[in-house]
């Protein structure tokens, strides 16, 4: 089946089997910075933004992306112009060996888009998806913080 | 995986209907999703999409607070009416379950489409009397309890509807897990009505007993008519042990399982009684 997902903001047309999962049909055609990591949306890895709300890519199946618009770390922010929470993320030793970090970064932008100045509590609890193995999770807190005070000053979004 | 050959985006609850009863066995309607992955069924080949027929409300009736299925547990845990509804608790367990992108995933739909024995929502909206909107060409309105015991093939889930006569009651959810993000050991949800510091309604609801979710009429009656106190909750929570079914797996055994129930009730009657002062 054909579907058409608009993705980082270009819309693709893909062909999908009606069983394929979101993340395998990115990744195939791809986009590589969404990670595959647990397969059961237990690790937050693979997370994107489905019309701005994060959900595991490796259990929505493709076809229910159909006509919707869904967006990956590179959407964020790239490495030339990156994001205030990619800069933060580096900047506070958030990134370790950095396999997790582009589903981290992707909830938090789903979090400061919605709360632009969220407590420690909400961070963690936004951010509950999201595993990391190296541990960095006080530095991921610190980073989102810091991004959030630098977008609340006017940083580019 | 099993082979899933067909991808159905319904425009309407009867399209849906049709499409089903067109199809036959291999037939099913999709929630979010999130169990479908994980737990295939592999006589399923016709998936039915339900993200086009408008099941995504909250509204506010006569008769209650209506939610469609394909509502999301992040957005009943955002709104504004339901927080409002028996103190909170279902705003709460909507906000705090699985985590945040399975909350954006799950819908009321799916959670009471697959009953799985560990899941948290369907016996907290069984304590709170919701009742469940079914659709096979015609709309059915049945108390969950029911429809989680009799089960009802081929229906379509519309929705749930929270009864108006428990807004000012007080719901309760305690779960016992070894993570914050682990299934329940035991869920333990209640709704606690009261009038002059008396009690005078009480659901009580066991769930991850390791069995499905259950009421406990019997707990109700040992509460209703008795003072609003935590020597009340403590009563009869040397009683539960003797009544709530229990069982053993490889997460817990029954004993273990027999002591949180003690200590479900414990909790419910500080609960309970701290919301009453």
């Amino acid at each position: 089946m054909k579907i058409t997902i608009t993705v980082n903001l270009i819309e693709r047309s893909f062909d999908v089997q009606p069983d394929d999962v979101l993340l395998d049909v990115l990744r195939r055609e791809g986009y590589l910075e969404v990670k595959g990591s647990c397969h059961a949306g237990d690790c937050g890895a693979c997370t994107v933004l489905l019309d701005g709300r994060p959900v595991a890519s490796c259990l929505t199946l493709a076809a229910k992306a159909n006509g919707h618009a869904v967006t990956t770390v590179r959407g964020i922010g790239t490495e030339l112009h990156p994001h205030p929470l990619q800069e933060a993320f580096v900047k506070n030793g958030a990134v370790q060996c950095g396999y997790c970090i582009p589903g981290a970064i992707t909830s938090a932008k789903a979090l400061l888009d919605e709360n632009p100045d969220p407590t420690e509590e909400e961070i963690r609890l936004a951010m509950d998806s999201n595993y990391c193995r190296c541990s960095g999770y006080e530095q991921e807190v610190e980073a989102v913080l810091e991004a959030a005070e630098q977008l609340r000053k006017g940083g580019t979004k | 995986m099993g082979k899933i050959s067909e991808f159905y985006y319904a425009t309407s609850p009867q399209d849906a209907v049709n499409k089903a009863k067109q199809t036959g066995a291999g037939a099913a309607y999709l929630g979010g999703g999130v169990e479908l992955v994980l737990r295939r069924n592999p006589e399923v080949a016709t998936l039915i999409d339900l993200s086009h027929c408008n099941l995504d409300f909250i509204n506010v009736t006569h008769e209650g607070i209506e939610i469609g299925s394909q509502v999301t547990l992040t957005t009943i845990s955002k709104n504004a009416v339901v927080k409002e509804y028996a103190g909170g608790s279902l705003t709460y367990l909507a906000g705090h379950i699985a985590h945040n992108n399975l909350r954006d995933m799950i819908t009321v739909g799916g959670v009471i489409g697959r009953n799985q024995p560990w899941n948290d929502v369907v016996p907290h909206l069984i304590a709170l009397d919701a009742r469940v909107l079914l659709f096979d060409g015609t709309d059915h309105l049945v108390p969950l309890a029911e429809y989680i015991e009799a089960k009802h093939p081929g229906m379509l889930i519309k929705g749930v509807i929270l009864p108006a006569e428990n807004k000012t009651a007080r719901g309760s959810l305690w779960r016992f897990t070894r993570t914050r993000q682990d299934i329940s050991l035991l869920h333990c949800s209640a709704l606690i009505a009261g009038d002059h510091n008396m009690i005078t309604k009480a659901n009580i609801v066991f769930a991850g007993r390791p069995a499905h979710a259950a009421l406990y009429p019997r707990l109700s009656e040992e509460l209703v008519g008795r003072p609003l106190t935590k020597e009340t909750f403590e009563r009869v929570a040397e009683l539960a042990p003797d009544i709530v079914e229990v069982g053993s797996d490889l997460r817990a055994s029954g004993e273990f399982r027999h002591a949180l129930v003690r200590a479900a009730l414990i909790n419910l009657g500080e609960h309970m009684t701290e919301v009453a002062q």
